[in-house]
């Protein structure tokens, strides 16, 4: 059964998660003014241009840094924690855990709006700050779960082993742990990434002058102009990402971790 | 070495204590506004004049049932798609976990516009059923339920594949294989042992789907046309268009509450199961 | 490593968190046509003023939300919204009377521009006609009434209440249907009884073109300022007259209370309304002026909404009813249209 239907099951899926992302290129380079497929025409006038706009340039700039940034503050966070959750009897075990994933269950609106009621408005938070905050506060639950699984499938006596033949607490943890959950701070690392830098609703109410994240400049572009460079921006992203992707699994085989 | 409880509150109290200030507060603070009265008092009036209205109660039940939709659509796909990828040689799995990775990088916004091109009159699905002449005149997909579930599975999919994945490959090999051998059929297999033997997988790529598919915005906002109107695109409606912070508060707790409700009785589902 | 990295780029944004207001302008605009704005209006007054221009964008409601939330502590010193959520932010105290005697350039607007909203907080800069764009090799619109055809109906796409060009669109349905009420009940009814088939009910008129490109639809009410994306398709579009008239909106500046750049902000303003800039954006297809002494060329008159007896001719709303029903109308809406 299985011989026969899995290369078809495999690729109906795979043509309804792709086939978008053919359409999204296939429009970004026609030679029309409007997004069709198939395109009329081919063209990489609207590659070219997406380079030429500064808002996108600058959203681009302040989405990456919030990505890079935030899971980079998240992993900080979330690793020591992740490391407490499945290596010891943590104190308010549940409660902990909660916290950390309670970010994913929460609509990004409500998110975005009560920071920026509660936290921007009264404490005066710049903008920035505050969308660099929020960012790491909805990727730390990704950090958190993924590098727990990672942690719970490496057993403890390696480093115990460690520290009895001398090493530190400290560099044990860096010496035998790390290397061994390289994979999933990889895989956190990267959907962390991907999560903050697509992400809209909490992005939403957290934009100000000068400060806007790259999905929301695309929509608020989109409302206005309905050319192609939106999907040229688009397919040039996605290949950036795919791009990354693979290396990643060439390099370290994060396959296994996700 | 691990028995040290104050090290361990240290290690994990940062990460607290962030998300509880930066997240936790603000939002506890923005839901409870929906408990207060008119006069500052507590009360759950707003609530229970939000199900007063025909329309909320419209737009409560199609987003439960959107939702729903999506998650068993995702289930039983994402199972199928799961088990043919667990079933292949190393290197090609790592390439088609990268595809199926890719639709999360593609910006969402983007995304549903292709939706839109596909799904049009003179789009590529219509063309599709023209050619094969299984419909006369184009059908009108855009703007529907439909638009926004194939949206929404498109959008969540990954999220229960890679999940999957992850538990079928913790999967004991011998325990599908002395299955067969005592004479159960792939049903009974898949039943008895590979569903209860991947629960955890099926917990999280269910709450993660079911989640998304409330609290998702872009797509139902652009693929539903204003004439879908699920729960969140409600409550963007009644924050920016007219700043009614109480009925905001309101939807979003009940979004919460469905959430960790299915989080619930997912959880119930699979340990029933796994009683042989 | 990772920590190096982060602290360093902790301390890059930080300065960013200062406040730095030295001749800094912060204006709130509509994401729309930016980099004409910064060639033709930002980058010129920069120059003449030695200051820097801040510019935050987005649709108009969503940044009155803001407006509304930094009450205490303007982020922004002056902004660009539409007639009716000006005179909402005034309602809301969020505004300062603008002084005629530092916006010289006042007295050549037309006279519907001076003060729109009689509260002396707002200052008219471009305004529009509304009416239905439709494709003429499929159908013919002599009257908004046209639209609900049993023919056209499935065709057309209807601004959603929510937006700007809703209730201007709702109202010349309801005088084609002769129905003048200003609670838009009965065009309301009409639009509910006919929204199984009505294509959308759009938010972004931008959305509008990529759906006539497709032939998803062949008609929708619009305003000017989206009408030259639609010159650019392959099918052949025309600007419906109808028989009832057109109607329209205007966009105005407003200057936030409490700012502390009042003085720059409405030199501003006034550079933004000069003949210069009004007639630079006009030969642009930008904005459509609201400065009586811009003189363009015929025919890119045509596509603007240009001269005084256009501007005489519009049926525009008022501010205060708009602001007065609005709840009426979005609670009618959904009961007929949203489930």
């Amino acid at each position: 059964m299985n011989r026969l239907l899995s290369p078809v099951v495999l690729s109906l899926v795979l043509v309804f998660l792709i086939g978008p992302f053919f359409v999204i290129v296939a429009a970004s380079l026609s030679a029309g003014e409007t997004l069709a497929f198939p395109p009329h025409g081919l063209s990489l006038q609207w590659m070219a241009k997406v380079f030429t706009i500064d808002s996108f340039r600058a959203s681009f700039a302040i989405s990456l840094l919030l990505a890079v940034g935030g899971t980079a503050l998240a992993l900080m966070l979330g690793v020591p924690a992740a490391y407490a959750l499945s290596r010891y009897p943590l104190p308010f075990k549940e409660a902990i855990r909660a916290i950390l994933s309670a970010p994913i269950v929460v609509p990004g609106i409500i998110v975005g709006l009560s920071i920026l009621r509660y936290l921007v408005v009264p404490f005066g938070f710049s903008i920035t700050l505050a969308l660099f905050f929020a960012h790491t506060a909805l990727v730390l639950p990704y950090a958190v779960r993924v590098v727990s699984a990672s942690l719970d499938n490496l057993r403890s006596d390696i480093e115990e082993a460690a520290v009895l033949l001398g090493s530190s607490r400290l560099g044990a943890f860096f010496r035998v742990v790390v290397p061994n959950i390289r994979g999933g701070l990889l895989a956190a690392f990267i959907l962390g990434f991907v999560t903050s830098f697509n992400q809209v609703p909490v992005s939403l109410f957290l934009s100000g002058p000068g400060i806007q994240t790259l999905p929301i400049n695309m929509l608020g572009y989109m409302e206005t102009t309905y050319d192609p460079s939106v999907a040229a921006l688009s397919a040039l992203l996605a290949f950036l990402s795919v791009g990354i992707v693979f290396l990643a699994e060439r390099f370290l085989g994060f396959s296994r971790y996700v | 070495m691990f028995h040290n409880r104050s090290e361990a509150l240290i290690l994990a109290i940062p990460a607290a204590l962030f998300a509880a200030v930066v997240f936790l507060v603000p939002v506890v603070m923005l839901l409870s506004e929906g408990f207060h009265g008119p006069a500052g008092d507590w009360s759950i009036g707003a609530y229970t004049a939000f199900f007063s209205e025909t329309l909320n109660r419209t737009v409560f039940l199609r987003t439960l049932r959107l939702g729903l939709e999506v998650t068993a659509a995702a289930v039983v796909i994402g199972y199928a798609a799961a088990l043919a990828i667990v079933h292949l040689p190393s290197k090609g799995k790592g390439r088609m976990i990268g595809l199926v990775v890719l639709p999360l990088m593609i910006s969402p916004v983007a995304r549903t516009y292709a939706w839109i091109v596909i799904l049009g009159r003179t789009g590529f699905v219509n063309k599709a059923l023209m050619t094969l002449h299984l419909i006369d005149s184009p059908l009108h997909l855009l703007f529907s339920e439909t638009a926004v579930f194939l949206g929404l599975l498109q959008l969540f999919l990954p999220l229960m594949i890679l999940p999957l994945i992850g538990a079928l490959e913790n999967l004991p090999k011998d325990a599908v294989a002395a299955a067969r051998v005592l004479g159960a059929n792939w049903l009974q297999v898949f039943w008895k042992i590979v569903l209860p033997l991947t629960r955890e997988g099926l917990v999280l790529g269910g709450a993660l789907v079911f989640t998304g598919s409330l609290t998702a915005y872009i797509t139902p906002a652009i693929l539903g046309g204003s004439k879908v109107l699920m729960l969140e695109t409600l409550l963007y409606q009644r924050v920016a268009v007219s700043n009614d912070f109480v009925a905001a508060s309101v939807i979003a707790f009940i979004l919460i509450v469905m959430s960790f409700g299915a989080n619930l009785v997912l959880k119930h589902l699979a340990t029933a199961r796994s009683r042989i | 490593m990772k920590l190096l990295a982060t602290a360093i780029w902790l301390a890059c944004i930080l300065p960013l968190t200062a406040e730095a207001a030295n001749r800094t302008l912060t204006i709130s605009v509509y994401a729309y046509a930016q980099d004409d704005y910064k060639r033709l209006v930002y980058d010129p007054f920069e120059a003449r003023c030695g200051c820097k221009l801040v510019v935050e964008t987005g649709n108009s409601v969503e940044r009155l939300a803001r407006m509304e939330t930094n009450k205490a502590h303007p982020v922004v010193d002056m902004a660009v919204v539409s007639m009716a959520d000006a005179l909402r932010a005034s309602r809301d105290g969020l505004l300062a009377k603008i002084d005629p005697a530092k916006l010289p350039n006042i007295e050549k607007l037309y006279d519907l521009a001076k003060d729109p909203n009689g509260d002396g907080m707002s200052v008219g800069y471009t305004f529009y006609a509304t009416s239905i764009v439709y494709r003429p090799d499929k159908m013919k619109i002599e009257s908004w009434a046209d639209l609900l055809k049993p023919e056209y109906v499935g065709h057309i796409a209807f601004p959603n209440i929510t937006t700007n060009q809703g209730p201007p669109a709702l109202q010349m349905l309801g005088q084609a249907m002769g129905e003048t009420a200003p609670n838009l009940k009965a065009p309301i009814a009409a639009i509910g009884q006919n929204k199984d088939d009505i294509v959308t009910f759009y938010e972004k008129s931008s959305q509008l073109v990529q759906l006539m490109q497709q032939e998803e639809i062949w008609a929708a009410p619009i305003g000017r300022f989206s009408w030259g994306a639609f010159t650019k398709l392959d099918v052949p579009v025309a600007w419906a007259t109808p028989k009832e008239g057109q109607t329209g909106g205007m966009n105005v500046m407003v200057l936030t209370k409490g700012s502390q750049n009042q003085d720059l902000a409405q030199e501003f303003m006034n550079f933004w309304i000069s003949t210069d800039v009004q007639t630079a954006l006009a030969q642009k297809l930008v904005d459509s002026p609201a400065n009586k002494d811009v003189k363009v060329a015929p025919d890119i008159a045509n596509n603007l909404t240009y001269g005084e007896a256009t501007a005489r001719s519009l049926k525009l709303i008022p501010s205060a009813a708009i602001l007065d029903q609005r709840d009426g109308w979005v609670k009618e809406w959904n009961e007929a249209v949203g489930q």
